[in-house]
Parts: structure tokens; C-alpha cells; sequence
């Protein structure tokens, strides 16, 4: 097992704990969405005024509604189309709300390089879940690149308890930009491909 | 041909870097992982100008303080 995977294997104890207790409670899994969606405006708010480890607990909290309402969706036998619909709008508010909690702390610090900087991570951030439904239109499937919203999140994390938020910043940066050229080029080389085999 | 192939590695690596198709929870994710953990705590703070951090020892500078 790899050393990800055995951090995965190991959170999903208390989660699954939770996932049974919503089953049992019956909470609708669009429920949970939108209340991940809320308290990751709450951790925007901690973010803003630079309280760094205090948004990193409320995003802890966030996430697990955001990482459990699939699961409790299945088990309660409520999974719909609307369901990872609403799932994926409401995660792209949740990612923007992480965004504009930084702009505006490093907008009121006079920091007009970190205000760019947060602004295009989250431009692309944006852009690549927007890339992956678009060609997923096109194409079977466009999974390729490194920075997913697990991965963002998890980020954000480690920047918000180790306050190296800047650093984290760079990397979602870089790695969102590769991950949204991966999945041009990706839809480019499968459609070239298609392509050839209708003229063939 | 093993010239070839020793100068055609560090491409191939770069390549599959950053044109990623791994799957979460291989050896090439770890990896990624532990470069990407390297990067954000052993750079100091004030080479990024990092806004919150900045005059904060670095992972690095912090070992080295506490080895002398």
C-alpha cells in the first residue's frame, strides 16, 4: 500500500462513522452539500482575516459534508442526476469562497502580487473542472491532470495549519495550469482520434 | 542506444510529470506528493514574500538552529 493510500484507509474510520450516523438520521445527501457549501464560507471568513488555524479546523469540517454526501447518497438509495449536479455547482462555490477569503486578506495587506496570484489559481482551479465537463461532452472521459479538488483542498489545508499559505498558493497555481493543458490536449489527441477512425 | 536512452529518461519523466495520467494512491502520486510537501515546507517564506510567513525560519533553517 502506498503511503496515500494507507492516510486514506486511515480517515476513513471516523468517516464512516459519520456516513452510518447521516444513513440512520436519513439526511438528504443535497442537504449535506449545501451545508459543506456554508461552512466553507465560514472558513473564507477565517481565511480573510488571516486565522489560518481556525479555517483549517472549519475546513476540516466542510469537507467531510462535501466528501459524504455521495456516500450517504448511495446507501440511502437517493443518487440522481440533480444530485451530482448540484454536487459539482455547489463544490465550485466552495473552492470560490476559499479564493475570495485570501483576495481580500491579501487585498487589505496591500499585497496586489498575492491578490494576482490567488486570482489566476483560481481561475484556473475554476477552469479545470470546467475543462473535464466540456470535453466529458465530447469524449468518454478527460481524467487526466494532477490538481483535482481533493488535492486543492488537502492544500489548502497543510498552507492554513503551517501557515505557508503562499507556497500552497504557488503550487495549486502551476499544477492547475498544467492540469487544464493536460485535458486540452488529451480532448485534442481522443477527438484527432475519433476523427481518423470515422475516415478509416 | 543506452546513451539514447539515458538522455530520453529525464525527458520522459518531465513528460509524464506534467502530463499526468495517474491514478491517487500509486508510487508516481506518492511522489508528486512528497515533492509537492518539500516544496511548501522546506522553501523559507521570505523567498516567495509570502505575506503571513514572511521573516519565519524555514523548515530547513529551523533544523539547522536546532542542530547547532
Amino acid at each position: 500500500m502506498t503511503f496515500t493510500g494507507a492516510i486514506g484507509a486511515l480517515c476513513m474510520f471516523p468517516l464512516r462513522l459519520i456516513i452510518d450516523g447521516c444513513v440512520a438520521l436519513r439526511i438528504h445527501p443535497n442537504v449535506l452539500t449545501f451545508v459543506g457549501v456554508l461552512i466553507n464560507v465560514v472558513a473564507a471568513w477565517y481565511l480573510a482575516t488571516g486565522r489560518f488555524v481556525t479555517a483549517g479546523f472549519i475546513m476540516i469540517v466542510a469537507n467531510i459534508f462535501d466528501f459524504i454526501d455521495g456516500k450517504v447518497a448511495t446507501q440511502l438509495g437517493a443518487v440522481s442526476k440533480f444530485g451530482g449536479f448540484w454536487d459539482s455547482v455547489i463544490d465550485r462555490f466552495s473552492d470560490l469562497a476559499l479564493f475570495i477569503g485570501l483576495i481580500y486578506l491579501y487585498a487589505e495587506r496591500g499585497r496586489t502580487d498575492y491578490v494576482m496570484v490567488t486570482a489566476i489559481a483560481s481561475t484556473f482551479a475554476l477552469m479545470t473542472s470546467y475543462t473535464r465537463a466540456r470535453a466529458e461532452s465530447l469524449i468518454t472521459r478527460c481524467k487526466v491532470g494532477f490538481m483535482e479538488r481533493p488535492e486543492r483542498i488537502v492544500l489548502f489545508m497543510i498552507g492554513a495549519f503551517t501557515n505557508r499559505m503562499a507556497a500552497v498558493l504557488w503550487v495549486i497555481l502551476v499544477l492547475s495550469i498544467f492540469t487544464v493543458a493536460d485535458r486540452i490536449i488529451h480532448t485534442w489527441i481522443e477527438l484527432r482520434r475519433e476523427e481518423r477512425a470515422v475516415r478509416a | 542506444m543506452s546513451a539514447a536512452r539515458a538522455l530520453t529518461l529525464p525527458a520522459r519523466v518531465l513528460w509524464h510529470a506534467f502530463f499526468w495520467t495517474y491514478e491517487r494512491a500509486t508510487w508516481q502520486y506518492d511522489l508528486m506528493v512528497i515533492a509537492i510537501l518539500a516544496f511548501v515546507w522546506l522553501t523559507p517564506p521570505a523567498w516567495l514574500g509570502d505575506p503571513m510567513a514572511s521573516g519565519q525560519p524555514g523548515l530547513i533553517e529551523l533544523l539547522l538552529r536546532l542542530i547547532r
